[in-house]
């Protein structure tokens, strides 16, 4: 590929060779930047509605400190959706219609956000297994080639490091009796089995794309490994079943299941979308959002 | 700063005119006896300073010290011919509920300064704030205040 005029060499790594930055998205050669703006739709909707996710616990948590912990996530997340979101103005989206117009079909939000939360161990298993998907693979954006993301990316890095926090904590804390283990597997399996297959398939060619452009720095399988890695430990306290050990850390004890998933959209093909009224309409702000405008 | 490391986040104009945020400014910066502005006894060498120097009367809306002070302003340019000010500046949070009237409060005191014809305020992630950015002044007012950091 011919570099274009306006990229910009520097320094990196230790070997001390030199790679080129991509200043903007208008840059980046097919089909990295189609791939890339797939993934940051993705990232931005999975946040705004784990964010709705957070908020329905502000009030109801087991405790007053993990209701207020809620709040903040909730906020985080929104503000990481905000960011996220208005990059999609460089691919040729418009910010606006995206956050306020769109049906539940178009949402790429993950599937296991379709369905308010019912349970505190549902609430558990999203803030521990979806919520460090999604930092695992925007932590692959930390020395992104593309400019714009790599200098967002430290930030929303800070701020998630609570919410891991907050997660292992708190699963240790179910971990603790007997009941908190019986309430936390089903939520855990059904997170496991859908993160899993979230960061996509080896066979992705372009989220593998991603990777050899060095917009992420990993594919897909080493992202997933990573995500095991960071979560193995606590998920072994409550589900042990779903992890198991390997000589080098944590592994998943259970394949990907790949039937009906759509690597663009990051979701199950027949999943219908996020429920418009419980979720949506409240994503979308809708109500009395017509007073803000003609 | 040059021109590659100032991301624009570009949602955050969006709506700017169209919101009158002046009874929050006059709440924080007005009514706000607390706030302890330094004094120089040298006049500012251009218009850049000038703007760099109001700042430290724009205090955050939760804290007794300055935007200046708080380290969230990361630059201050200006063209002195054409009275053009631009601002480079963070947030605490990437969701702070406080960014819209910051950003207002910040441009309605850069624009009462003569001379200044547009004032243009960026907002950057990177590098990310943390309290480390506070400055030493800004450290003792807090502690004056019974904030500790």
């Amino acid at each position: 590929m011919t570099p274009p005029e306006t990229e910009t060499e520097t320094a990196s790594g230790e070997g001390g060779e030199t790679r080129t930055l991509y200043g903007s998205p208008e840059e980046l050669p097919e089909p990295a930047r189609e791939a890339l703006g797939d993934l940051l739709l993705v990232l931005a909707d999975t946040k705004r509605v784990l964010g709705i996710h957070y908020a329905d616990w502000i009030l109801g948590s087991p405790t007053l400190e993990a209701g207020i912990a809620c709040s903040a996530m909730a906020q985080d997340e929104w503000g990481h959706g905000r960011i996220l979101y208005a990059m999609l103005d460089d691919f040729g989206m418009d910010p606006e219609r995206l956050e306020h117009e769109r049906g539940p079909s178009e949402y790429r939000s993950s599937e296991l956000l379709d369905e308010p939360t019912d349970s505190w161990p549902e609430l558990l298993a999203l803030n521990l297994l979806l919520d460090t998907a999604l930092s695992v693979q925007i932590e692959a954006m930390r020395e992104s080639r593309l400019e714009p993301l790599h200098h967002k990316v430290s930030k929303i890095l800070d701020e998630e490091r609570y919410h891991f926090e907050h997660a292992r904590g708190w699963t240790a804390r179910m971990a603790s009796t007997d009941r908190g283990r019986e309430a936390t597997g089903e939520p855990f399996r059904e997170a496991w089995r859908a993160c899993l297959r979230w960061f996509g398939s080896e066979e992705d060619e372009l989220a593998s794309g991603l990777a050899a452009e060095g917009i992420v720095d990993a594919a897909p399988g080493e992202l997933r490994r990573r995500w095991v890695m960071r979560v193995a430990p606590s998920v072994a306290e409550v589900e042990p079943h779903l992890v198991q050990e390997t000589e080098d850390g944590w592994g998943s004890a259970v394949d990907p299941d790949w039937e009906g998933w759509e690597p663009r959209t990051r979701r199950l093909r027949d999943a219908p979308g996020p429920d418009d009224e419980a979720i949506l309409s409240r994503v979308r702000g809708d109500r009395n959002r017509s007073l803000l405008g003609e | 700063m040059s021109d590659r490391l100032v991301q624009i986040e570009r949602s955050r104009p969006r709506g700017e005119g169209t919101m009158d945020w002046s009874g929050v400014a006059a709440a924080t910066r007005g009514d706000r006896p607390d706030l302890d502005v330094p004094q120089w006894d040298e006049p500012a060498a251009d218009l850049a300073e000038e703007a760099r120097r109001a700042l430290y009367e724009v205090p955050d809306p939760e804290y007794p010290i300055s935007l200046v002070d708080l380290g969230l302003i990361y630059d201050v340019t200006a063209d002195d011919a054409s009275g053009r000010v631009e601002v480079t500046m963070t947030f605490t949070a990437t969701a702070c509920p406080c960014i819209d009237f910051i950003r207002w409060d910040v441009r309605e005191r850069i624009r009462e300064i003569p001379g200044v014809s547009e004032v243009s305020v960026e907002t950057v992630w990177d590098p990310p704030w943390t309290a480390d950015r506070i400055t030493d002044r800004g450290r003792r007012l807090l502690n004056r205040a019974g904030v500790s950091v």
